[in-house]
């Protein structure tokens, strides 16, 4: 098979690309997923967007994102919305730095601001604050459904001629000099001028495979989600001190996750110990806790790059090579902004937006990096 | 969703997301032909029994369906706790975080 630019990963990231690429006209484009689609982290993740960040590079390519995910949403028709992030501060301390943040997003056009417990308490009736003084509310922040995103971009991808093979797994890139060719796969060759990996930590192993070092580490992390209720409140809400989350989401679940824990590299298992420590954070805001039902738990790997932000763009020493992973846990909501980037990087030879050129693996090698302080779950 | 088969009562598959048989035929036809993605589809086996009743009926579904072995589709994999707890079984005492 022949292709021009094949993209390894069906998730919102590698479906954004190809979704992108095929906008600008660029025709012959191969989307390679080894179970089905959404299958990595993109259905695991906790579906918050959000540009509340705390460097230059993440607050304007999240900013971006926040504006495609509402064109997204009307184009592709999927649920999307903006009910914004209530970071809980419970010291003096976390109040100083978040005013500090919440200058820097206002510099970035993102109108964070810090808001008093009243104000809290309106965006999230029932909570007990407890301890808490202050939060930071990001009102360009939401939420969408992964589901719906990964399905309409691929029943938009496929419309405009995007080829879409699931079960399929890409064994290794196959370069010529220092050109890349194509991919093997288990179900043969795929020729290519182009290739792009958007497979998670996979990206680390198949890099290997053309000679490329990319350090990314795969860490597990956790979330449970209970029974529906009907709307209780709209902004996922951040504990912090501790880093847990709560949002409920369309359907009328509440997903909680916090980060516990865990060695890079260990497989994805249920951890009995998980479950306590999330709900005994949340209990601690909300009474009526302890009669919910939880359905289930499970986990997800954030592929963690050494700064906290993703690795985008070409790789010096193999031509027409490309690699978007290491989000960190950002992925779902950077997958707009991402797909972009990567589409002009491929197409134009340069992103669109500056700062994303400061993201290439470049930076990691040369030690230029910049540390993000806002991760959370 | 929910609409009956032609002139028979509506054969619900899953009770607690409310699929029906028909609800599941109209999703195959339109290309979903694994479990995993029919499951999030429809949010079959997704509510408070967790697909205990539906998810082997779904299978046997599909398989007919696709003139497979239901051991042949990749099963979603249970997760804990398997059945729905309450919250104040991990709270431990009074639950108190500090």
């Amino acid at each position: 098979m022949k292709s021009e630019v094949v993209i390894v990963g069906g998730g919102s990231s590698g479906l954004a690309i190809a979704y992108y690429l095929a906008n600008m006209g660029v025709t012959n484009v191969v989307v390679v997923e080894k179970h089905y689609l959404g299958s990595g982290s993109t259905f695991r993740c906790a579906t918050g967007i959000r540009a509340s960040f705390t460097t230059e590079e993440h607050i304007v390519l999240q900013k971006h994102s926040i504006e495609l995910w509402r064109e997204w949403s009307k184009k592709l028709g999927f649920f999307y919305e903006r009910g914004g992030y209530v970071w809980l501060l419970r010291t003096e301390e976390q109040l100083k730095a978040f005013k500090e943040y919440s200058k820097l997003h206002n510099s970035y056009g993102v109108p964070t601001k810090i808001i008093g417990p009243e104000e809290i308490k309106e965006l999230v009736p029932t909570i007990n604050l407890n301890g808490v003084i202050g939060a930071l509310f990001d009102p360009l922040a939401g939420k969408a459904d992964p589901f719906g995103v990964v399905h309409s971009l691929a029943s938009a991808c496929r419309r405009m001629g995007v080829r879409i093979y699931t079960l399929t797994t890409v064994k290794k890139i196959v370069v010529a000099g220092s050109k890349v060719k194509g991919v093997e796969t288990d179900k043969g060759f795929i020729e290519s001028r182009v290739v792009v990996l958007a497979s998670g930590y996979g990206t680390r192993e198949l890099a290997k495979t053309a000679g490329v070092d990319i350090p990314l580490e795969n860490v597990p992390h956790h979330s449970i989600i209970t029974e529906k209720f009907k709307p209780l409140f709209k902004p996922l809400v951040i504990d912090w001190t501790t880093g847990a989350y709560i949002v409920q989401t369309h359907e009328g679940n509440f997903l909680m996750g916090v980060d516990i824990e865990e060695k890079p590299g260990t497989p994805l298992t249920p951890r009995i110990d998980f479950i306590p420590t999330v709900v005994k954070i949340w209990y601690r805001y909300f009474k009526w806790l302890p009669d919910v039902y939880i359905l289930r738990s499970w986990s997800g790997y954030y592929v963690m790059s050494p700064d906290r932000h993703p690795i985008l763009g070409p790789i010096d020493e193999v031509e027409n090579l490309y690699i978007a992973a290491g989000y960190s846990g950002h992925g779902f909501m950077m997958s707009p902004i991402v797909g972009k980037l990567l589409a002009e990087w491929i197409v134009e030879g340069k992103p669109g937006i500056p700062q994303a050129e400061r993201l290439t693996l470049r930076r990691i090698r040369e030690g230029k990096l910049i540390f993000e302080r806002a991760v959370v779950g | 969703m929910g609409k009956g088969v032609k002139n028979k009562h509506p054969i619900i598959v899953c009770r607690c997301e409310d699929v029906t048989l028909e609800d599941i035929e109209k999703v195959i036809e339109e290309g979903f032909t694994d479990l995993e993605s029919i499951k999030r589809k429809l949010r079959i086996g997704m509510g408070p029994c967790q697909g205990r009743t539906c998810i082997p009926l779904l299978v046997r579904i599909l398989a007919r369906r696709l003139g497979k072995k239901p051991e042949e589709l990749l099963i979603p994999p249970t997760r804990p706790p398997i059945v729905p707890l309450p919250v104040k079984l991990f709270l431990g005492g009074r639950g108190h975080e500090e």
